[in-house]
């Protein structure tokens, strides 16, 4: 599970979060939508222990992040928006590699690997450098890389950028069947389809803070709309349903 | 081994050792180019040490003191260097480095974490002393044919006298990111290195070395080498190395040396590491912050660019170019160094005391103005390499822009060429002409030198443009490390051939000329065809290196673009 207490971030006058609260059970996938610069990423990273809070408190699995940041991130897979990949190692490589980072070892390494690979379709590209690899391949192999270790909670910044819908439907298939295990994720994203078809909670981030929460159903109540879709009730929520006036700008 | 720190540095092994495996087009050349310049290099260093320690052995006594005090001062060099560079290496490697991003979300403890870029920063920052340093230490040994414990000593001595320097840069670093944003604090930092290297320069100048030369300041050598023994010397490690040195080429071991060595850059690593463990998190935190940057808008450069009789595309590029030069601290800083060496470069001929050769000042002095020429020829060539060679590559990533824009690779090409041209020109040529100018040479090697100067910046500002476009870095982190590159040497190399063609060709028609002149004769009719050959073979070779690599650097770019 991943539990965010009243977390604040501060840079300098500018608070980017202001005081969020969430909760993602075991076994939920909890979508996390706002505008872009709402502090959906900040609120990422502070989790995934890149960033540190300025208040405010991050559990992941029962392991304060500040507190025990190395049992924390042991039981964490993180997937950044901008991911780092060395680029002038082998797919197996960086797989190798990143399982010694948490402890990994023997020969179930390999076996592991592979089957990763397997799962997201890069097992022929083992042994080509990651330079080579298009940008949805190296999507793939950060999301390999993210559950090699079989985490417990997951949190993921756009995962859906850049994948073909082939890619979409793999990775919507992995997050159902890990959350059908156990496994709490946390997915911030921009499309609201994904968000509306997988999440059973979602939290509405705007300005660095949290505007709404709840089952899809009850943020469409929230925002006082029927039986809208969901893109809707995001505008009228965030205020983003003011269009500009296309013609002229076209 | 996967607890061990030395695991984090795996991934840069297999890089390189990838890297190596599937070698690419022109890696031989390159080889052989970068493997050819090193060698040089070392052999020279390797022969003027040994060259340098014979010359001592002839002083006895007075030469061991020498000696003594050149390895102190050798070691007190790096020192400085090595600190310097400690802090802007550690900066990277702790706190800016992209690799970061992943080993800060895995289980890695902060101690191992430390241990590992702190290993990373040591060699980065000081394999350049240590290539420098053994064929000096090595030509010393030759020379005074040391035991083997000297070369036992001298890798003994380096470790912990690297340590220790970027130790202290280290934690300068950490403390400084602590205070500003790291991006901050790097541009700060440059501009500080700059300026501090150039203040350096200028006092060094100042205490004008060359009065030493005169026999009736004899006494001055004493004062001067005295005044190079101060009370704090003895305290720091680069005398300690010196010392360490210095007995074991006589075949002595000198423990104390040795301990304060080891165990200081022991204690450093120790009390670094407790610094890193407590502070790391929150300056590598703030240094992913990215508050809102103060910059100038340069509303000015708009408004002349606006008044420029160049077309919207040019303009946009001159106007972009300029902008981020400008905007760039660590672009810009590099000038406050160049012109500090200018303005030495000009006091030296201010007071060149030619007056006391009366009956050879008018020759030499018009020697030296082909010497000038050559220096001012090699100031363009650094320049070129450093400002205008990196220019296609500076683009980076953002080259998809002008890829995919209805501008032609010509017009984006000569665009840079004409951007590099006009400072450049400006820069060589008031050096050129202020130089002449203060050593009184004849006006017809004034004019001569003047004009080379113009077309020695066409052809150099061009084979710069015209290899950064055939060999360029897009990925590189910053421009001198395109500079570094394999296009960047190759440049110097031509650019140094060039220069000497040059002045070979500029010089005899010259100096025949002066010649005629002294002897008030007449200059035959073939003599002057021959000379007027020579300097019409100057200026074709000036324009057909110019225009030819232009046009390669255009026909690369097409071909990158198809």
């Amino acid at each position: 599970m991943i539990a965010v207490h009243n977390l604040v971030k501060e840079y300098g006058t500018f608070t980017a979060v202001d005081g969020i609260t969430l909760d993602v059970r075991p076994g939920e996938i909890h979508g996390f939508l706002g505008p872009n610069g709402a502090g959906k990423t900040t609120t990422l990273r502070m989790i995934a222990g890149l960033l540190k809070p300025t208040s405010g408190r991050v559990e992941v699995n029962g392991h304060d992040v500040t507190k025990e940041p190395e049992l924390a991130k042991a039981s964490l897979g993180f997937i950044p928006d901008r991911p780092f990949i060395y680029e002038k190692l082998t797919a197996g490589e960086f797989l190798r590699f990143h399982a010694g980072l948490y402890g990994l070892d023997g020969d179930g390494v390999m076996e592991r690997v592979h089957e990763m690979l397997d799962l997201f379709e890069l097992r022929r590209w083992e042994n080509e450098l990651v330079e080579s690899f298009s940008h949805g391949m190296k999507q793939r192999l950060v999301m390999c890389a993210a559950f090699l270790h079989r985490p417990r909670a997951v949190a993921v910044d756009e995962p859906m950028v850049g994948l073909d819908p082939r890619g979409a439907r793999l990775i919507k298939d992995v997050f159902r069947r890990m959350s059908e295990r156990g496994v709490a994720i946390l997915m911030s994203t921009h499309t609201l389809e994904v968000a509306q078809e997988m999440c059973q909670r979602l939290s509405i981030i705007l300005k660095g803070k949290i505007i709404a929460q709840g089952t899809v159903d009850e943020i469409r109540t929230l925002a006082g709309g029927g039986d809208d879709h969901l893109t809707s009730v995001f505008l009228r929520l965030t205020g983003g349903s003011a269009l500009q006036e296309l013609d002229e700008a076209v | 081994m996967k607890g061990a720190f030395t695991y984090l540095l795996l991934p840069h092994l297999w890089s390189s050792r990838n890297r190596a495996q599937r070698r690419e087009r022109d890696d031989f050349t390159r080889a052989l180019l970068f493997g050819g310049v090193a060698a040089g290099v070392f052999a020279a260093l390797l022969y003027g040490a040994a060259w340098l320690t014979w010359q001592l052995d002839d002083y006895d006594e007075l030469g061991d003191y020498l000696l003594r005090l050149g390895l102190s001062w050798i070691f007190m060099t790096f020192l400085a260097f090595l600190t310097f560079s400690g802090i802007v290496t550690a900066l990277s490697t702790f706190f800016l480095s992209d690799d970061l991003r992943l080993l800060l979300t895995a289980p890695v403890a902060a101690r191992r974490l430390f241990y590992a870029r702190f290993t990373r920063t040591v060699a980065q920052s000081s394999w350049m002393v240590v290539v420098f340093i053994t064929p000096v230490l090595l030509g010393i040994g030759l020379a005074r044919c040391a035991p083997l414990g000297f070369y036992v000593t001298s890798a003994l001595t380096i470790v912990p006298f690297a340590v220790i320097p970027v130790a202290v840069g280290t934690a300068c670093t950490l403390l400084l990111v602590n205070v500003f944003p790291a991006r901050r604090a790097r541009d700060l930092l440059m501009l500080m290195g700059f300026l501090f290297a150039g203040s350096i320069v200028i006092l060094l100048r100042m205490i004008r070395p060359e009065q030493l030369m005169h026999a009736e300041s004899l006494p001055d050598v004493t004062g001067f080498f005295s005044t190079l023994q101060s009370p704090v010397t003895p305290l720091l490690p680069s005398f300690w190395a010196g010392e360490l040195m210095f007995a074991s080429l006589k075949g002595g071991r000198d423990f104390v040396h040795a301990g304060a060595l080891w165990s200081t850059a022991l204690a450093l690593c120790v009390g670094l590491r407790a610094a890193d463990e407590r502070w790391h998190f929150s300056g590598y935190s703030r240094s992913q912050e990215a508050p809102k940057a103060r910059f100038t808008k340069f509303h000015t450069l708009d408004a002349l660019a606006r008044v420029l009789p160049l077309s919207p595309v040019r303009k946009q590029l001159l106007v972009k170019d300029t902008k981020i030069f400008l905007r760039d601290v660590s672009q810009w800083s590099q000038l406050l160094l160049l012109v500090a060496l200018m303005l030495i470069y000009l006091y030296n001929f201010r007071v060149l005391d030619l007056g006391r050769i009366p009956y050879m000042s008018g020759v030499i002095k018009n020697i030296y103005a082909f010497v000038n020429l050559g220096m001012a020829g090699f100031v363009l060539a650094t320049v070129a390499v450093r400002f205008v060679f990196p220019a296609v590559s500076a683009e980076g990533p953002a080259f998809w822009l002008i890829r995919k824009s209805p501008i032609s690779m010509h017009d984006f090409l000569w665009s840079k060429f004409w951007t590099g041209l006009v400072p450049v020109l400006l820069l060589t040529e008031t050096l050129t002409i202020a130089a002449n100018e203060l050593l009184g040479v004849d006006p017809f090697l004034k004019i001569v030198a003047a004009v080379a100067i113009v077309f020695l910046s066409l052809a150099l500002v061009g084979l710069a443009t015209g290899l950064g476009a055939r060999y360029p870095r897009f990925t590189a982190d910053n421009p001198s490390q395109v500079a570094g590159s394999y296009g960047g040497v190759a440049f110097m190399i031509l650019a140094v051939l060039l220069i000497i063609v040059m002045i070979v060709l500029l010089g005899w028609p010259s100096t025949t000329y002066l010649m005629f002149k002294l002897r008030r004769m007449t200059i035959p009719t073939a003599r002057l065809i021959m000379m007027a050959t020579s300097l019409a073979a100057a200026v074709a070779i000036s324009i057909a290196t110019w225009l030819h690599a232009m046009r390669s650097g255009v026909r690369a770019l097409d071909a990158m673009s198809n």
